[in-house]
């Protein structure tokens, strides 16, 4: 029932609204959270329990409340007692059928006693056959809301922030402790969970409105301090970094701060315990800081009849508020002398309370006030411990690294007038360290005096998200699960929504009690990052995912080419005819967009060792002028990658590399360089992205490329694998070298990246009457297995070393060393190793596809086939395969086993290439 | 020996209405000074060693000595994910024994491991992945493994969630559908084990820690721990993240560097996804479990290091990753996040076998797929041990491989490819 105007409260009377709830609409006021206004309206029950599917209603009416997990539109497990009522917002039960009233699971009940923590793992394991129908079962006892189909509306963002000071947590502490460490000049990001700063004075009385007042005055007025609120901080990690994630930012869904505070204040308060007593789940069982939120702040009257059961001065204040909204509070039982709920009675919610005296009362709310949990995890994962204090009944932070500092509540109890002291003289000391000044001790505010009261003397539930009883726990101990680890994993104690910061401190005292053992031997579970949920498009933000294109990308789009994702890149496949652009190559000229070739300049006066060192081959008599195709290996001898390489000048070199290992070779060669040859004068600089290459190929090519440049191209004047510098299409700076991939005469040429474009038009323009034709990835393809050159990566894998990727003539063992020399010189001396062959199918017209295994015997694995095309040259199936060493010979017949089934012979053929095996094409 | 009370619906409704408590799975026992077996690490693979030593050999005499509490290394922390849809002959025999092994395991033990045959899906996003795929396919069948290529409309059918379209940066062409694949309660596992070998008498010795190996004349003697020595003839290091440590005490030196693996689970939603879904290309994995959480992984961390603690990296990595395969998931929340230890081989194979010290043998190199092969590499290394002879399902797993150039590539299918 609504309330008349609070003094504090955060509704906005004059914008009322509907929204809807399990199909009916209700009214709401601007300010209200979900739960607030559906408890005015005098709903009860928000949710059922994962196990028994008990009604469960508020109990902490705030974010982390375990009975509030709401669908909202599209989004699942939206915390109703956090989440601010928007005007027509559409909100339903989770997990309930039929209805939230009459779920037909709540027939667990029933057989509760038998359904004990871990029962799933006695039972259904006969038969074997039924157990995918008993887990079927299973999983529609699952909780939790519903994923949309589609992609959900709006977008995420991410940002940085380098505060001197980061404050997490807004009550008195942590905005006195903003406040000073702002006053010393520094910049402050001040985080607050709530929608509004001021912590539990938000929900206080008069005195405690003046001094929020304030405080939020101060904080405003102050220059350096930038306030989050509905924020709240999510983790620490390595390296200092703090995040933040920010639940409303204006345009966005959510955002994530990514902080780097010089200093961390951890000024969280303290979290409400509930208290573990028969019937503490039923709806009308709420802690005496909610009841004191829902009055105070929402004007909610939460009930007619109430039972306090109060151990501090939370509880006592919670009988003040509950008496003035209206409330007629039957019962005060005190726990300091000794006073006790035996147990709550009722099935839907509270109907009465049976007190420790034999009294019972009749009363639709329970409020409780037994005790404190300090959320100290923000302080463990920032290297931090926590202790338990038995005096105050409540685990204490201990042993923080310098650049964290703990304010307020977390630390100790006081009055509001204490709590800001200790805020101060904590934002004080942490402007000191921000500004590298040696620590300084800051007086911790003391814990006062509390009494333990973790569970009663009957069984009530500890685990209210999991559904996990004392009993539960204690049954887990019996049968040897008697740690708390253990016990965790058993029963799922402290691994739901709410992530322990209700029930962990329960869960240690049961399990200590059950064990013998004391609470801080127990010990706690790890606390893990995130402190809350955080979303999967938060985490993700804006999603960005680079794309690398040639200089010639959006002439390949507008001239129809098929786009192929290749790594970082995106390249034209083709341009419709692959087969046609074979043929083009072969018969007259083509040209193909090569910039994704990996090219790396290697200048100073020991580049040659280098090369020396990574590549297999020889590389120190290269002369200036030409170029050397090299091959890497790995320590193990495998094939890390193979390229051209070219020298430029006396002390200057090209290397180039596959597209796909560009990244790989580069960082390659700068470990050897960094940590193994520091000594080395090599300046190595990536120039893919510098250059547009451009591969011209085809026996019209010379003819094509002189008419663009003043570079003798005569065969004499450049033969085959050499380079020259000069100009192209007026273009300067531009590096051609003699090569053959495609295994044709061609050039590639390597031009400044701004001019890409320009030279690949006037290669189209000034050989239109050559017929020259722009080809992609997949003509290149064909025309390089026709050639028989193997793909590192394709043609060999993880284990291929050199001499089985058939590249004996390449390795040079009498080289004083270079990387994977000892492997290689061990693998010649064997024979048990595959090795890489041309292959042709008997039957020109089948062409094996890639994987296809090479069998012996009926199912014996000896080889496969690595790459296979059909040949537009020969009109038949050409192939590379890796096959074993005996069966290499060539004119043998191996049989490829296709994934239809068939086994089709396929010959073994005398070398590599199938289409020029003598190079005469290559060399003219 | 005492046989445990049957776990049995019967058993439930019975002790539910009785109140009866249930006996416990394991007990605690006083150190012997000596065992005729010392296990090091109370793992799956420790505990499955010990249970098959126990029950198919009848060796009880057997201590398992756990440094923290059962199951707290990698067989906590790892995405159970089962499998054999490997790459070569060798690791398809091996795990598909394993993954035969996990079919009947919940009946073995008698305690419900809940394995969870929902199928195994890994997409490919490029040529050269789909070239492996087939590969792994075409490997997996003549092994007689249930494995097949999908195109992308099959997929869609079977995960609906899946943007199988152009958008993605990186759109799927295709994958490799493994129908007996699928995911298993992890814990169950590692307490099956260990009330099965505790009935049978063996042992179990948590917060027991192994601070060091004695070794005479090139034979084992025994090992030194915190609660004192004993003496055994052999001792099996069974251990994970710290394995080369532990061979270390030995004086056995093995090629294992270690790096954190990284995982994290989301807030339950409703069961949508029935099939395990794993993208090597975007080096992420993600299964929904029987309690409705979405689990994810991924490769490991880029550089070696004992840390348990999870990155930010880590998590914004994986979401990425997901919203790139189903984009209707970005209101999902991250719960909790972790790291385990991996111990990472050359060939992305494990070490399993003799060593050049008598009586050590070591069970390690686990890597990343220690978990889908824990029951096979308790079977045969309780074989060994109990006969001395090398079973043929892990002979090519030997530490010797290294020194004699017979490596078992599994990097293609294994990298990624939980």
């Amino acid at each position: 029932m609504r309330l008349p105007p609070q003094p504090g409260e955060a509704i906005d009377r004059t914008t009322a609204f509907t929204f809807t709830w399990d199909g009916r609409s209700y009214p709401a006021y601007a300010g209200d959270t979900i739960a607030s206004a559906l408890a005015a309206a005098g709903v009860r029950v928000f949710s059922r329990s994962l196990k028994y599917h008990r009604p469960r209603g508020l109990l902490t009416a705030d974010f982390h409340d375990p009975g509030c997990l709401v669908q909202v539109g599209d989004e699942p497990n939206v915390r109703a007692a956090h989440r601010r009522v928007e005007p027509g917002m559409t909100v339903r039960p989770q997990a309930v059928w039929p209805s939230l009233r009459w779920d037909v699971k709540s027939a667990n009940q029933l057989v509760g006693k038998a359904l004990t923590a871990g029962f799933y793992y006695k039972t259904f394991i006969k038969p074997r056959p039924l157990w995918p129908a008993y887990e079927r079962v299973l999983r529609r006892f699952s909780p939790g809301g519903e994923v949309p189909a589609e992609p959900p509306d709006g977008r995420y963002d991410q940002r940085y922030a380098h505060p001197d000071v980061l404050v997490a947590g807004g009550g008195p502490a942590g905005l006195a402790a903003a406040l000073a460490a702002a006053e010393a000049g520094l910049q402050v990001l001040l985080v607050d969970e709530q929608h509004e700063l001021g912590g539990h004075l938000l929900w206080g009385d008069d005195g405690d409105r003046a001094a929020l007042r304030d405080l939020r005055g101060a904080v405003a007025a102050a220059d350096g301090i930038e306030v989050l609120t509905d924020a709240v901080v999510t983790g620490r990690y390595d390296g200092g970094r703090v995040v933040v994630l920010q639940r409303s930012a204006p345009g966005v869904v959510e955002r994530l701060v990514k902080a780097r505070p010089r200093v961390l204040v951890a000024a969280p308060g303290l979290i409400e315990r509930p208290y573990v007593v028969a019937g503490n789940d039923l709806p009308g069982v709420l802690l005496s800081t909610a009841a004191r939120r829902l009055v105070n702040r929402y004007a909610v009257r939460p009930g007619q009849r109430a039972v306090v059961l109060t151990a501090n001065n939370s509880g006592d204040a919670a009988v003040g508020d509950l008496t003035r909204a209206g409330v007629d509070v039957r019962r005060v039982l005190d726990a300091r002398r000794g006073d006790d709920v035996v147990r709550v009675r009722g099935r839907r919610g509270v109907r009465a309370v049976e007190c420790s005296d034999g009294s019972t009362v009749a009363c639709d709310l329970l409020v409780t006030a037994v005790g404190w949990t300090a959320p100290t995890s923000l302080l463990t994962m920032a290297g931090g411990r926590s202790r338990y204090l038995a005096s105050a009944a409540r685990f204490v932070p201990a042993d923080l690294p310098d650049d964290v500092l703990a304010a307020g509540g977390i630390v100790g109890d006081g009055s509001t007038a204490d709590l800001v002291a200790h805020g101060r003289a904590v934002g004080h000391e942490a402007a000191r360290r921000a500004r590298g000044l040696p620590p300084a001790h800051v007086a911790d505010l003391e814990p006062g005096p509390h009494p333990e009261l973790f569970h009663g003397r009957s069984n009530g539930i500890v685990d209210l998200a999991e559904d996990v009883s004392a009993d539960d726990l204690r049954a887990a101990v019996a049968e040897g699960y008697d740690s708390i680890e253990l016990v965790k994993r058993y029963t799922t104690a402290t691994m739901g929504p709410t992530q322990g910061k209700l029930e962990a401190v329960n869960t240690i005292a049961v399990v200590a009690a059950a064990t013998g053992r004391s609470i801080e031997e127990t010990g706690t579970t790890t606390g893990r990052p995130p402190y809350v949920p955080v979303s999967l498009g938060v985490l993700a933000g804006r999603r960005y995912q680079p794309v690398r294109r040639s200089p010639m990308h959006t002439w390949h789009v507008e001239h129809g080419a098929t786009p192929l994702v290749a790594g970082a890149w995106i390249r034209p496949d083709h341009y419709g005819d692959p087969a046609g652009e074979v043929c083009a190559v072969r018969q007259g000229v083509g040209i193909i967009d090569v910039t994704p070739l990996g090219k790396l300049a290697l200048h100073g006066p020991d580049v040659a060792d280098l090369l020396e060192l990574l590549y297999v081959n020889r590389w120190r008599k290269l002369a200036v002028g030409s170029v050397r195709y090299g091959v890497m290996c790995t320590e193990d001898g495998v094939v890390l990658d193979d390229g051209v390489t070219g020298r430029l000048g006396e002390d200057r070199y090209l290397m180039t590399t596959t597209s796909s290992g560009a990244t790989t070779v580069e960082h390659w060669v700068e470990r050897w360089l960094q940590t193994e040859r520091p000594h080395w004068q090599v300046h190595l600089v990536p120039m893919t992205d510098a250059y547009a290459s451009i591969n011209v190929a085809g026996p019209r090519s010379r003819e094509l490329v002189g008419r663009l440049t003043d570079i003798d191209l005569a065969p004499e004047a450049f033969p085959y694998m050499r380079v020259r510098l000069g100009r192209v299409a007026g273009v300067a700076d531009c590096v051609v070298w003699r090569i053959g991939f495609t295994g044709e005469l061609s050039f590639e040429l390597h031009v400044p990246a701004a001019f890409g474009q320009r030279v690949w038009e006037a290669l189209l323009e000034v050989g239109a009457d050559l017929g020259v034709r722009p080809f992609g990835v997949e003509a290149q393809r064909i025309l390089r297995l026709e050639k028989g050159h193997l793909i590192v990566g394709q043609d060999t894998d993880g284990l291929t070393q050199a001499y089985g990727a058939g590249l004996d003539w390449a390795v040079k063992l009498d080289k004083d060393d270079f990387v994977g020399k000892p492997e290689l010189a061990w693998q010649r001396a064997r024979d048990d190793y595959l090795v890489l062959v041309g292959l042709q199918p008997v039957d020109p017209a089948v062409v094996p596809p890639e994987s296809c295994q090479i069998i012996e015997d009926g199912q014996r694995i000896v080889g496969r086939v690595t790459s296979s095309r059909m040949s537009p040259t020969l009109d038949r199936a050409v192939c590379l395969g890796l096959v074993a060493a005996r069966l290499s010979e060539p004119g043998t017949t191996v049989t490829v086993l296709l994934p239809d089934g068939r086994r089709v012979p396929v010959l073994v053929m005398p070398q590599l290439a199938h289409v020029d095996p003598e190079g005469v094409r290559l060399r003219g | 020996m005492t046989r445990p009370a049957r776990y049995s619906a019967y058993g439930l409704a019975r002790r539910g209405l009785t109140g009866a408590a249930w006996p416990p799975a394991w007990r605690a026992h006083e150190l012997r000074p000596s065992y005729d077996v010392v296990i090091v690490g109370g793992g799956v693979h420790g505990l499955a060693t010990a249970h098959y030593l126990a029950a198919k050999h009848g060796i009880t005499n057997v201590a398992l000595l756990e440094r923290g509490y059962l199951g707290g290394g990698g067989s906590g922390r790892n995405t159970a994910i089962i499998r054999s849809n490997y790459l070569t002959p060798e690791g398809v025999r091996f795990y598909d024994r394993s993954l035969t092994l996990y079919e009947s395991l919940a009946a073995d033990l008698n305690f419900n491991v809940m394995f969870s045959q929902r199928g195994h899906l890994t997409l490919a996003h490029s040529d050269s992945a789909l070239r492996t795929m087939r590969w792994r396919a075409e490997v997996n069948k003549l092994q007689g493994v249930d494995s097949e290529l999908l195109d992308p409309a099959e997929i869609a059918g079977l995960v609906p969630h899946v943007d199988v379209s152009d958008q993605p940066r990186y759109p799927i062409v295709g994958g490799l559908f493994h129908p007996p694949g699928g995911i298993v309660r992890h814990d169950a596992v590692v307490w099956g084990y260990a009330r099965a070998a505790d009935a049978n008498g063996v042992h179990l010795h948590q917060d027991t820690e192994v601070v060091g190996i004695d070794v005479v004349d090139g034979r084992v003697r025994g090992v030194r721990t915190n609660r004192g020595p004993i003496a055994a003839p052999v001792v099996v290091n069974c251990t994970a993240g710290w394995s080369s440590l532990v061979c270390e005490l030995a004086g056995v030196e093995v090629p294992i560097t270690t790096y954190p693996l990284q995982a994290a689970v989301t807030e339950p939603v409703r069961p949508f996804l029935d099939t395990v879904v794993v993208s090597g290309t975007l080096h992420v994995y993600v299964s929904q479990t029987d309690r409705g959480e979405l689990v994810f992984g991924a490769s490991v961390d880029p550089y070696p290091s004992y840390s348990t603690r999870g990155s930010l990296e880590f998590t914004e990595g994986v979401a990425t990753h997901v919203l790139e395969l189903m984009p209707a998931l970005a209101k999902l929340r991250v719960l909790r996040q972790w790291a385990g230890l991996c111990d990472m081989t050359p060939d992305f194979s494990p070490i399993m076998g003799r060593t050049p010290v008598d009586g050590f043998y070591v069970d390690i190199g686990w890597g990343t797929y220690g978990f889908k092969a824990g029951p096979v590499a308790g079977e045969t290394m309780a074989e060994l041990v109990a006969t001395g002879t090398t079973p043929e399902l892990i002979a090519a797993f030997d530490l010797a491989r290294f020194a004699e150039g017979r490596l078992v590539g599994e990097r293609g299918a294994a990298a990624v490819g939980h």
